[in-house]
């Protein structure tokens, strides 16, 4: 399989490896995986809450070649990114930057799956949360 | 039922020659399937000393090389034949392709990734993920020099808990495929996919943990 310089780029030098934490009411997580080859990948944004932008992304993906490239570049992508704006990414995008051939297709779905289930564990988080600032003001029993 | 073109006798349609001439019939995909060609009903429970009889009467009958002086339709015919044969034969041996076709057939195939991860259990995913960071910091260890034992008894630890989780997939599979057998229940089918999209991963960490032991 001759991956694209910019799939070699990605693979060899990730952006934006690691985790966030899970329990920061301003992250949102996405874990999804692909039942054809069993690879997951993990998605994670950290969203200001104030302007509503995406200030950090990262990731960590068990699988593929394409798979961490496509993950790696979208962090990159998501970065400054509105959390509608984001939502916009669609895979074809990534296959397009990366030239990724059609059996790799999957894998970029994977990361639009992944940035689309990481908003959507944000927006929950915020739903349930309600307004985090004054719970923080809340006195520790 | 189609037409001889030789005699003009009617044939079945699942028939591979003509039943009054003996010609071989030409190879209508749409209009078979697997089970069908194999002269087998669509269930799961396949006895493999049995497909493995009929392969060989049915290749013996589809030779090519008794085709050879034959009119060109009849040695298409028998060229179809004989490789449908084999895909065949390969898709129903293994209990897993077999699953998959019969999903597909019945048309309960998992309609693209996009569906396929969303019905996977999220607890999975989590538990491959986990594994997996677990596998890579194995990795680690031993690339910085740790004992052997160490990383080992590691792995062998990981991997009990997946171990354990194939074993109860194939039984699942097993009772699911009894199930369908006896009643073919469309529901059936369903719990049948999600076994199948659950199975690479589980296969895949397996086989990631067997790599690093094996070396
Ligand atoms: S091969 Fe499965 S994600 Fe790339």
């Amino acid at each position: 399989m001759a991956y694209s310089n910019k799939v070699i780029d990605h693979y060899e030098n990730p952006r934006n490896v690691g985790s966030l934490s899970k329990e920061d009411p301003n992250v949102g997580t996405g874990l999804v995986g692909a039942p054809e080859c069993g690879d997951v990948m993990k998605l994670q944004v950290k969203v200001n809450p104030a302007t509503g932008v995406i200030d950090d992304a990262k990731f960590k993906t068990f699988g593929c070649g394409s798979a961490i490239a496509s993950s790696s570049l979208a962090t990159e992508w998501l970065k400054g990114k509105t959390v509608d704006e984001a939502l916009a990414i669609k895979n074809t995008d990534i296959v397009s930057e990366l030239s990724l051939p059609p059996v790799k297709i999957h894998c970029s779905v994977l990361a639009e799956d992944a940035i689309k289930a990481a908003i959507s564990d944000y927006k929950k988080k915020q739903a349930a949360t309600g307004k985090p600032a004054e719970k923080a003001a809340q006195p520790t029993a | 039922m189609q037409a001889c073109r030789a005699c003009g006798a009617g044939a079945s349609l699942d028939a591979h020659f003509c039943p009054q001439c003996r010609t071989i019939l030409p190879l209508v995909r749409r209009q078979t399937d697997y089970f069908t060609f194999f002269g087998l009903p669509r269930k799961l429970r396949i006895d493999a000393v049995d497909l493995e009889q009929r392969l060989r009467t049915l290749s013996r009958q589809f030779h090519p090389d008794y085709f050879y002086n034959a009119a060109t339709a009849e040695r298409r015919a028998s060229l179809e034949r004989s490789s449908y044969l084999n895909d065949a034969y390969r898709t129903l041996k293994s209990p897993v392709a077999r699953v998959e076709y019969l999903l597909s057939l019945e048309g309960r195939a998992a309609n693209g990734p996009e569906e396929a991860s969303k019905q996977v259990p999220p607890a999975l995913l989590e538990e491959v993920f986990a594994l997996n960071e677990e596998l890579d910091e194995v990795r680690e260890m031993r690339a910085s020099g740790a004992p052997a034992e160490e990383w080992r008894s590691r792995l062998e630890r990981a991997r009990q808990p997946i171990d354990a989780k194939r074993e109860e997939h194939e039984q699942q599979l097993q009772e699911l495929s009894a199930r369908w057998d006896e009643r073919g229940e469309s529901d059936v089918l369903d719990a049948l996919r999600d076994r199948v999209l659950e199975r690479n991963y589980i296969n895949n960490l397996l086989a990631g943990i067997e790599r690093e032991l094996s070396q």
